[in-house]
């Protein structure tokens, strides 16, 4: 079952991570950033490291998002 | 334009044969290689039985890798130094932005204590479960972000964060300090750490006090980097 | 034959060759946006998935699906049959580095656009001549 949990895992993993570098629209490429965040957080809890799951789920889909969201609005507020 | 798609068709289609080469040579190199045993993680782990905390991986972090981790802060503190030096402006002209949703405004009161707490608690409990100061400092400073986001004229003060930033600094250096003098080596654990008292909150001498001052750092730097991000564009 | 497929899948050598290929298949992904994307923001981003793909085959590549946590909780009392915590280590405090380091391009980004109002990596080319 594990095995299957992390072939599963991956290959969302992938495809995520590349719907997010070719899609159009900037807004919808950071919000699958984020998921690819909370795809690292099932891994890493499935590998038995929860300290690593932890900081991930922290900083992969918490801050990140954020450190996008508002280089996004600075890049785009004088336009 | 249509000579433009041509060409990013095969493009893609390129790459992609150069990843599956590129993935069946991986293939056959390690193959056989990466089924190794862990013996320094071995010795590691049976080391780590004597300091009389439960999580390992804190043992590691701040204890055998401690003078890593001191190094590691302070290429934090270098990366905030500089997002300060770019982005803030000193001669800020405060309020006139939109005003938040009132939704936004009472959750964020609301919510605020509880992420506190829970950040706190991350950072004390670290030594017993998943934790530490890493994880809680960046708890707290998410918590930072809600109050920014919500309220008007809220403002971390920046004579707060630095006493907060110098103090968790030097006192990580002085403690490693007192260990040298009294057992020969940087950041020694010279407070009691007996093995039956594994897995109390009083456990392990000075390595939850080390993860709790790493946790202070973490979370006033990126507070700090959060408003900055936050305020840069809103006092030109 | 559904139950074939998973202990195949669970044999530990399948397990590796999952984590092997599948990391090295997000480096690439990376590497494919950083090739052909063009805004600022996207590069970053492509960095960013290209750290992500390297923590997973650190962490992926010492794992034993027979050991447990490296923390001692209910009916453990000694430090055997663990996982290897030292990439954990290495890793917890990697990503934080990361975000940092992240923030501070972001940083440098905006700052530029301010001067310039340019988001195209093709056209920061005041450095040429």
């Amino acid at each position: 079952m594990i095995g299957f949990i992390i072939l599963f895992t991956f290959i969302a993993l992938i495809i995520v991570a590349f719907a997010a570098l070719v899609q159009k629209k900037l807004e919808d490429s950071i919000i699958l950033f984020m998921g690819i965040g909370l795809g690292s957080v099932i891994l890493f809890f499935t590998f038995n490291a929860p300290d690593v799951a932890l900081t991930e789920a922290v900083i992969g889909s918490g801050v990140s998002t954020f450190i996008f969201l508002t280089a996004l609005k600075h890049l785009r507020s004088e336009q | 334009m249509n000579l433009k798609r041509k060409l990013a068709l095969s493009d893609i289609s390129g790459f992609a044969l150069a990843s599956v080469l590129v993935l069946t040579i991986f293939n056959v190199i390690l193959q056989n290689s990466l089924l190794t045993q862990n013996s320094a993680g071995n010795a590691l782990l049976a080391l780590s039985s004597h300091e009389g905390v439960a999580n390992a991986v804190t043992t590691v972090v701040v204890y055998f890798r401690g003078f890593d981790t001191l190094g590691e802060i302070a290429v934090l503190f270098i990366a905030s130094l500089g997002i300060g030096l770019i982005l803030e402006n000193p001669h800020a002209k405060q309020g006139k932005k939109e005003e938040s949703n009132f939704m936004l405004k009472t959750a964020a009161k609301l919510l605020f204590p509880i992420i506190l707490l829970f950040g706190i608690y991350i950072m004390v409990y670290g030594h017993l479960s998943p934790g530490g100061g890493f994880q809680g400092g960046v708890i707290i400073a998410s918590g930072v972000l809600l109050l920014l986001i919500s309220s008007n004229n809220f403002h971390m003060p920046h004579k707060l964060i630095a006493i907060l930033e110098t103090f968790a600094g030097i006192s990580y250096v002085f403690i490693g300090l007192i260990g040298l003098l009294l057992l020969d080596t940087f950041l020694g654990n010279f407070l009691p750490h007996d093995i039956s008292q594994m897995g109390m909150l009083f456990s392990g001498g000075i390595i939850p006090i080390i993860y709790i001052i790493v946790g202070i750092k973490v979370g006033s730097e990126m507070s700090f980097i959060v408003q900055n991000l936050l305020q840069r564009g809103e006092h030109d | 034959m559904i139950e074939i497929i998973l202990s195949y899948l669970n044999q530990d050598i399948v397990i590796q060759k999952i984590v092997l290929i599948g990391s090295m298949s997000l480096l690439l992904i990376g590497l494919f946006g950083l090739l052909t994307q063009r805004h600022i923001i996207k590069v970053f981003m492509s960095v960013a998935i290209m750290e992500s793909s390297l923590f997973l085959f650190f962490i992926g590549s010492t794992f034993n699906k027979n050991f447990t946590a490296p923390i001692l909780g209910d009916g453990h009392v000694d430090f055997i049959h663990m996982n290897d915590p030292i990439p954990h280590a290495m890793i917890l405090t990697a990503i934080v580095i990361g975000m940092a380091v992240l923030a501070l391009g972001i940083s440098f980004a905006i700052e530029y656009f301010k001067l310039t109002s340019i988001t195209d990596i093709d056209r920061m080319n005041e450095m040429k001549n």
